[in-house]
């Protein structure tokens, strides 16, 4: 994906988990803008229009299943391709996922390669 | 959260153990880390402090913490790992305890972790030593290729970079080609994709060495024509097993190659000598069969044809010297295009005169036939020769021709520097004689030749003529046409 197809915004609350995903996606030729909680990723979506949001569920302030439901109820960004991050490969935290409004799941430990396939399939 | 904290203990502890090499050799100043991995190396030692502070929390957010931070290990230790071209190798080697402790799916659990204890009683079998090209950016790996297939007695080459191993390749002989994929400058990919593009290089098996995680690259070479692979850290027994593999391949490939050589030698050789005088179908099927490449000498019955140009030489000492050799190459050229149609053999020209021969080495049933029709398509084609002499301002030319069937011995003839396919015996110099007493637009042909035509001819009167050297008197007759 390149840079000219748009930004990806990763929301996620945990600092060190965080700049690693930075590295690697920019690494992978990915720009990305960050946010830390739920509140302030509706923020980012709203001000950059980004291309694609991975989004920690376990968030501080306002927690990623809320904001993805608010953001799916908002014209200007209900478009934006979204994929969950969850700690957890069970079925109930994915189908939760899937039914909040998200596109796609990721469990921690991301998978990289598998994280730059689902990205590079929404966005395209 | 469903991580019970026990398990997060327990992870914690692995987690730890298998950073703590990591944290030693970082911590040695002899030990260059260059940027960006630097920065790497201080995120996960970052994070692995972390989980130490965290481990015995019982704290639910600290738990979920542990969670991402045992993320961020996996992430930088898979970073670094992409850049280990880049690294010490000692760091390089603390990194797949890491990633097996995080248990990533796609780290190496591969040969090159079976321990000296647990390697397979494999005898390799004996393979002929070889001259192998170990191409790796990584010094300690090139020492361990070479000190590995050396005990094999295998002749190691190594080269640090694509662009040494390419320059390698232009000037030796090597067997086959260790090549690691990821290199700085010209990689694996790029140094296999040259090979293949270089007819030279093209057969030389190339066995390619990369980490786990480069699985597409690895398919991506293979499909580009690598021969075989290995996943690093590799295992001795299954490098030199396909090393052996390689060289097996090679030396089976030389000797194709060799034998090819050696056929388009006889190829050559054989179009050289033949082919001004033979048409090439018959060159072709002297190529075919393999016995055709002995053409030793044998008996066999042919028809025997002889022409010359009544006059010629008394007519030649009266034209310039380049009008004289127009004329014989405008009529020779046609004469040899419709001898060569009629798969006649030429066996020489001895100034206006062509002797011919039809049957050898390819006997047919209708030899005297197609000898008879040629005559007669060559006796036809001088009225258009003469019409352009006429208008070039050349003299008339009339020829002769004789036919005589009869045994001949053909093969071979001359010495090994120059040697032609001819014919020698008896029936040759009857047909010379009978061309002898052959008038001007004539074909005579000899009772012999007669015998073997279909009966569509109709000829003469029959003349007799006595030959030096036999008794009987050789019977003749002209070919007056052919019946429709």
């Amino acid at each position: 994906m390149s840079q000219a197809q748009g930004v990806v915004l990763l929301v996620e609350d945990n600092a060190l988990n965080r700049d690693m995903l930075v590295r690697r996606l920019t690494r992978a030729g990915v720009a990305v803008i960050c946010a830390g909680d739920g509140e302030a990723a509706l923020t980012q979506m709203r001000a950059h229009l980004p291309a694609l949001v991975l989004m920690d569920m376990n968030l501080p302030i306002k927690d990623g299943w809320t904001a993805v439901r608010e953001a799916r109820a908002d014209e200007t960004i209900c478009h934006i391709p979204i994929i969950a991050l969850t700690a957890h490969a069970m079925d109930t935290d994915r189908n939760s996922a899937l039914e909040a409004g998200c596109d796609e799941y990721a469990t921690k430990p991301i998978d990289f390669p598998e994280l730059l396939n689902k990205i590079q399939r929404l966005v395209n | 959260m469903t991580q019970s904290r026990n398990e997060n203990t327990r992870w914690a502890k692995r987690i730890l153990q298998a950073v703590a090499p990591l944290r030693a050799v970082a911590a040695r100043t002899s030990i260059a880390i260059d940027p960006p991995s630097d920065q790497d190396v201080a995120a996960l030692i970052e994070a692995a402090d972390r989980v130490e502070l965290l481990q015995a929390s019982t704290d639910r957010d600290d738990q979920h913490d542990l969670m991402n931070i045992f993320g961020a290990i996996r992430g930088y230790a898979e970073i670094l790992y992409e850049d280990r071209a880049l690294l010490h190798p000692a760091i390089v080697d603390t990194l797949p305890a890491i990633l097996r402790a995080l248990s990533a799916p796609e780290m190496p659990q591969d040969a090159g972790e079976i321990t000296a204890k647990q390697q397979p009683a494999v005898v390799p079998r004996s393979v002929e030593p070889g001259v192998i090209l170990a191409v790796d950016d990584m010094p300690e790996n090139r020492d361990l290729v070479s000190r590995l297939l050396s005990k094999y007695k295998h002749t190691v080459i190594t080269a640090e970079s694509g662009e040494e191993a390419l320059e390698l390749l232009d000037t030796l002989g090597v067997d086959v080609v260790l090549l690691d994929l990821m290199m700085p400058g010209i990689g694996g990919a790029e140094v296999l994709r040259r090979m293949k593009a270089n007819e030279q290089l093209r057969a030389t098996p190339v066995v390619m060495i990369s980490g786990r995680q480069d699985m597409d690259q690895i398919i991506a070479c293979i499909q580009a024509g690598a021969d075989d692979y290995l996943l690093k850290p590799f295992n001795p027994v299954l490098l030199q097993a396909r090393i052996a593999a390689g060289i097996e391949r090679k030396r089976w490939h030389d000797r194709e190659a060799q034998y090819r050589r050696q056929l388009e030698r006889s190829e050559k050789f054989i179009r050289a000598t033949f082919g001004r005088y033979l048409s090439d179908d018959i060159v072709d099927e002297i190529l075919a069969s393999p016995e055709g490449l002995e053409l030793g000498g044998d008996l066999r019955e042919v028809t025997i044809m002889m022409s010359d140009i009544r006059g010629f030489t008394t007519l030649s000492e009266h034209l310039p010297p380049q009008q004289v050799v127009r004329l014989l190459n405008r009529y020779l050229g046609r004469m040899t295009d419709i001898i060569l149609e009629h798969q006649g053999t030429i066996d020489e020209f001895l100034g206006d005169a062509v002797l011919a021969v039809f049957g050898a080495p390819r006997k047919a049933d209708d030899d005297a036939d197609r000898a008879v029709r040629c005559a007669i398509a060559m006796q036809a084609a001088m009225a258009e020769i003469n019409a352009a002499n006429e208008a070039d301002g050349l003299p008339r030319l009339d020829m002769a021709l004789a036919l005589n069937t009869g045994s001949v011995v053909a093969g071979n003839i001359g010495s090994e520097r120059r040697a032609k396919y001819g014919f020698v015996g008896h029936a040759m110099n009857v047909t010379s004689r009978i061309e002898d007493v052959s008038g001007p637009g004539e074909i005579l042909i000899s009772d012999s030749t007669l015998q073997k035509l279909p009966q569509r001819y109709s000829v003469g009167e029959r003349r007799s003529l006595s030959v030096k050297g036999i008794a009987e008197l050789v019977v003749v007759y002209p070919i007056l046409g052919v019946n429709q």
